[in-house]
């Protein structure tokens, strides 16, 4: 509780104002503070400008960590296991690129890995490494320069499109063999929802107006 | 000089919006002092750079199409599948629902990307003349749909590495993955290098031209 009221609402650096441009027409706007959970349109496009998120910095920090978590579940559970004819089957995470690589089609193998990997763990990685400290009002060192490369990452990652993946293959699959879930499947979906919610959980302008004031 | 615009644009104030962090910065200041990112008014050679790649993924778009994106050998019989096959199959068994998908996120939503992103550059070039809401709705559409289409790549990965039955059946990746990949992987970043901001510098100009001299004129 108490910790709760020590975070501030959302700090504007000092010294002057603090335009906004849309980024989809350019339009500048004052970027005035609105109430927690309102958003900011452009007068002229109506685009997203920024939103005020409830308790941003606690979610995301939670959420990243929850993250973290599921993805170890998900590497250290079994996934997803197939029998047919006697013989055993397993998919990973690790097997889906490593199998692409060992096949020979190294660089597709390497575009799986990063999409469904390398990309959700930096992510969840430099939110957390962001976000915790700053939840104290204190900027890790190099902070600045981890989360300019969170916004770089994120159109890179694709859980949510490797779990259609899975459904679509489970149905060309479904008639010629016995599938089994493992416990990795649910934490992969459970990854999912908490990489969605700990992306959503703070706007870009809040995070580095937070980082400008904490380094100062 | 013009009549004062109600709504100022950053723009005309010789002001960058920071593409990393959002701060505003006089583009005088070369880079970001808040995130250090280099600082444009406008995305450099954004037109060229979206037009250069997506023609490479037009040149892949067939190959990607044709080719099969695996291979299945089961029992000896060794039958390449193509994005196209697997979906007719699908359709075949009467598994409606998930051939649609297939549809749409192979085949519909990168030839709606292109077409979509070579219209939006042909609009910001000043060829065409769409209404800039519609052109809204196409430019969030191309940014959020895109990624979808990779779902086949992952298809073939997880079939890959689960059907490993020995001579009872294998699945192999095929060429047409790597080419299937490179059109998802160009067309991502055809949409990441076009600024839209480009419509509505072309509208600005279209309304200069247009405007009359200040006369009594209100049409
Ligand atoms: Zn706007
Ligand atoms: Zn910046």
């Amino acid at each position: 509780m108490k910790r709760q009221a020590s975070i501030t609402p959302w700090p504007k650096p000092t010294g002057g104002p603090h335009p906004v441009a849309c980024h989809f027409c350019d339009t500048l706007h004052e970027g005035s503070a609105v109430p927690e959970g309102s958003a900011a349109r452009c007068r002229r496009c109506g685009v997203l400008l920024y939103q005020n998120r409830p308790a941003s910095l606690v979610r995301v920090t939670a959420f990243s960590l929850a993250a973290l978590i599921l993805m170890a579940m998900v590497n250290m559970f079994p996934f997803l296991s197939m029998e047919a004819n006697g013989i055993k089957t397993e998919l990973s995470l690790l097997r889906a690129a490593s199998e692409l690589i060992r096949e020979g089609s190294v660089t597709i193998g390497w575009c799986v890995a990063g999409f469904t990997i390398i990309a959700p763990l930096m992510m969840a990685c430099s939110m957390l490494y962001v976000c915790g400290p700053l939840l104290r009002g204190r900027a890790a060192p190099g902070a600045r320069y981890v989360a300019s490369w969170l916004g770089r990452t994120e159109p890179w990652n694709m859980i949510e499109v490797f779990l259609l993946g899975v459904l679509v293959s489970l149905m060309k699959l479904g008639k010629m063999a016995e599938l089994h879930f493992g416990v990795g499947f649910w934490a992969f979906a459970a990854l999912m929802v908490c990489m969605a919610a700990a992306v959503a959980g703070i706007d870009r302008n809040e995070l580095w107006d937070r980082l400008e004031v904490a380094a100062e | 000089m013009s009549p004062p615009t109600p709504l100022p644009r950053a723009i005309d104030q010789g002001l960058a919006n920071c593409e990393i962090c959002g701060k505003i910065t006089p583009v005088v200041a070369c880079r970001c002092p808040r995130c250090g990112a280099a600082l444009h008014l406008r995305k450099p050679a954004s037109l060229q750079r979206s037009v250069a790649l997506l023609v490479a993924a037009c040149a892949l778009y067939l190959p990607a199409n044709l080719l099969p994106i695996m291979t299945i050998s089961e029992l000896g019989d060794v039958m390449a599948s193509t994005i196209l096959e697997g979906m007719v199959e699908f359709w075949h068994r009467q598994a409606y629902p998930i051939a649609i998908v297939i549809f749409v996120a192979s085949i519909l939503i990168p030839i709606i990307k292109i077409v979509a992103l070579v219209w939006l550059c042909a609009a910001a070039s000043g060829k065409v003349h769409p209404s800039p809401r519609i052109l809204g709705r196409i430019y969030w559409f191309t940014e959020l749909l895109g990624r979808w289409s990779m779902v086949d790549i992952f298809v073939v990965s997880i079939l890959v590495a689960l059907v490993q039955f020995g001579a009872y059946m294998t699945v192999t990746p095929g060429p047409g993955a790597l080419a299937f990949a490179g059109v998802v992987v160009l067309t991502m970043f055809a949409a990441m290098s076009f600024d839209p901001r480009l419509l509505w510098d072309r509208l600005e100009i279209m309304k200069a031209a247009e405007t009359p001299p200040p006369t009594l004129d209100h049409e």
